[in-house]
């Protein structure tokens, strides 16, 4: 299997405008490689802050880096996560001279604007921040995982280790301290930028205006707002996807009896 | 299968609701519909109804109160339960069950204790009972008065319970809507059906086991409401499938397109079908003592369940084909399904110690 993108002709369409756009890109410092580079805060939180991400699937290597940096900040029990890359092979026709390329899509909870895991919650334990982040308050959370059921995008899980709901928090932890996502942090191909919607001069912001129409979103028609956009998102990867399934299944439950 | 793409690395997300889950649906739906079963006799006093409408009224207990245990099991911080009547959220059907459980228990154990009063105390002193025995029956009879004012209102209290949680469970379910499969209009009336059925199915097993020779005689009744829930089962799955076929709703026809392209839920939808179908005529020709279509019907309510359950819990969202769900030996699994049995059986026993089957099942108290 070769390790070719697949993206949608509109992102591999080299038209003068998209072609203008990287080039102004390419003039930015790239948000990721900048926190690395610094450990200094690499992000102020304004009062009006609404968090969002912006993932460029044309920039994924698949590398699962941020999936890896996920487990560590978050302790994210075996066999869970919080964010993964996807990861699909995808054949190839006969015109482009390799029987398959990958297809990668990372995932992780869209913290939606309008997020079916809020109301269907029996005790208010999962709630939507002002700033934008959907979290779970693990005081009050009896771990019914009805959230879990509600979210269309599987983005959550039981932690069998606190027997709660859980799922990303955009690293909410790490924002109260100035410091990007940690999956942002790591991401080796700088396709996760994270930042403020709310100002518009922002990176995110101006990335997000920049990509017009190839901006996308996962699942739009179930009109849950996500706040996790993607470009160079295949059409066919945008719902649940049509093919073979993976074979790997881990399973913990009732393991510790 | 579209066979152009294969998923090499995804997470398999694990069922989130447990076999725990599924015997809580099957046991609060046995209850509610033997709690049916029992107001013909009971509470309107029709002929050839008191022994049928008792012995049903004896399963929705031992059902009715078996079944919170199994929820509270599903729950993965159990000790937590009382967050439920701390922190009321209206937005949630479940936040709402947890009041609806309450109101249709408590009704039922008053509507139980009230109908039985009068035969607790005639079991305390008819001398079958050891005198410890018969002083605990003496003191549960408080009396054996009949009260009928207060059976009714008891009564009202379980109906309008009963229908909340038949209302509640259904809804809870239809309305994830990132389950194509739970979010069709129809699941509440097949939860409601199939839960008749089973209590259809589970009073003719407490009367086969009554000891009385003319079992079948006497479950004429239930023979004729069991034909007609399966009749409507069939009915109401042929509309499922024609809706979905038809692409006439949009919902059931997605439902539909996640299931049907895998050869195991095929053969699902013929089982269940064809057992539906097999119950129909068995009641309606040959239904014999009625322990082989007590049986079907109940075993048809908790596949019902178990399918819907877990087998929907094992469509992925995002990801493609299907996650495989095997089922663990311990408590979160076969475990907590044999306990969940083995609770029914202690309180089965518990309460005909007091009250045999046989006292239940005469048709002149
Ligand atoms: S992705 Fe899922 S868990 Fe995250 S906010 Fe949306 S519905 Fe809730
Ligand atoms: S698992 Fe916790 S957060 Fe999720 S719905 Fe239940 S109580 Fe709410």
């Amino acid at each position: 299997m070769t390790q070719t993108q697949i993206c949608p002709p509109e992102a591999v369409e080299e038209s003068p405008a998209s072609a203008s756009r990287r080039n102004f890109l390419r003039g930015l410092p790239v948000i990721t490689a900048g926190a690395v580079g610094a450990p200094l805060p690499a992000l102020a939180g304004q009062p009006g802050s609404r968090w969002g991400m912006l993932v460029d699937v044309r920039k994924c290597i698949g590398c699962q880096a941020c999936t890896i940096a996920c487990i560590n900040e978050n302790e994210v029990p075996e066999g869970s996560y919080r964010t993964i890359v996807s990861t699909y092979s995808v054949k190839q026709p006969e015109a482009a001279g390799q029987p398959a390329g990958t297809y990668v899509l990372p995932r992780l909870c869209n913290h939606c604007d309008n997020p079916p895991c809020i109301p269907v919650c029996p005790v208010g334990a999962t709630f939507k921040r002002e700033d934008g982040l959907v979290l779970v308050d693990g005081d009050r959370c009896v771990g019914c995982a009805y959230c879990v059921q509600a979210c269309p995008y599987d983005a959550r899980y039981i932690n069998h280790d606190t027997g709660k709901a859980d799922k990303c928090t955009f690293c909410g932890h790490r924002l109260e301290a100035g410091l990007l996502p940690a999956c942002v942090e790591t991401c080796v191909g700088g396709a996760r930028i994270f930042g403020d919607l709310n100002d518009p001069k922002g990176e995110l912001s101006r990335r997000i205006a920049a990509a017009g129409d190839s901006l996308k979103v996962l699942k739009p028609e179930l009109g849950t707002k996500p706040r996790v956009f993607y470009i160079g998102l295949d059409p066919r990867f945008a719902g649940k996807v049509a093919g073979q399934g993976a074979l790997w299944n881990p399973q913990l439950h009732g393991g510790r009896s | 299968m579209n066979p152009s793409i294969v998923e090499t690395v995804n997470v398999a997300r694990e069922v989130a609701w447990l076999p725990w889950a599924v015997q809580y649906f099957f046991l609060i739906g046995l209850s509610y519909g033997a709690f049916l079963l029992s107001l013909p006799g009971i509470v309107g006093r029709r002929r050839g109804w008191a022994g049928i409408s008792r012995l049903a009224l004896l399963g929705a207990l031992v059902c009715g109160l078996a079944a919170p245990v199994a929820l509270l099991a599903d729950l993965h911080q159990p000790g937590r339960f009382y967050h439920f009547y701390q922190f009321f959220t209206p937005s949630s059907w479940m936040s709402w069950g947890s009041f609806f459980i309450p109101v249709y228990l408590g009704g039922l154990v008053l509507y139980a204790w009230l109908a039985f009063r009068p035969l607790l105390a005639q079991q305390a002193t008819d001398g079958s009972l050891s005198p410890r025995l018969a002083r605990l029956a003496r003191t549960l009879a408080y009396g054996g008065l009949e009260s009928r004012g207060a059976l009714l209102a008891a009564a009202a209290v379980a109906l309008v319970g009963a229908a909340l949680v038949a209302l509640y469970t259904g809804m809870e379910v239809m309305v994830v809507r990132a389950r194509p499969l739970w979010d069709t209009p129809l699941l509440p009336v097949q939860f409601a059906l199939t839960a008749l059925a089973g209590g259809v199915g589970l009073t003719l097993l407490l009367k086969r086991f009554s000891g009385q020779p003319d079992a079948a005689q006497g479950s004429i009744p239930l023979f004729r409401a069991l034909a007609a829930t399966q009749a409507l089962a069939l009915l109401v799955g042929a509309v499922w499938l024609l809706l979905g076929l038809t692409g006439l709703s949009p919902r059931h026809a997605q439902a539909l397109a996640e299931v049907a392209p895998s050869a195991a839920w095929r053969l699902t939808a013929v089982w269940a079908a064809g057992s539906t179908a097999l119950t129909l005529w068995l009641a309606l020709r040959r239904p014999g003592s009625g322990l082989l279509i007590g049986l079907l019907a109940m075993h048809s309510a908790w596949m019902m369940r178990w399918t819907i359950f877990i087998g929907g819990q094992e469509i992925p969202k995002t990801g493609a084909g299907f996650y495989q769900y095997q089922l663990p030996l311990g408590y979160d699994g076969l475990l907590g399904i044999v306990g969940t049995g083995g609770l029914w059986v202690a309180l089965f026993i518990a309460l005909t110690t007091l009250l045999p089957v046989a006292r239940l099942n005469r048709e002149a108290a």
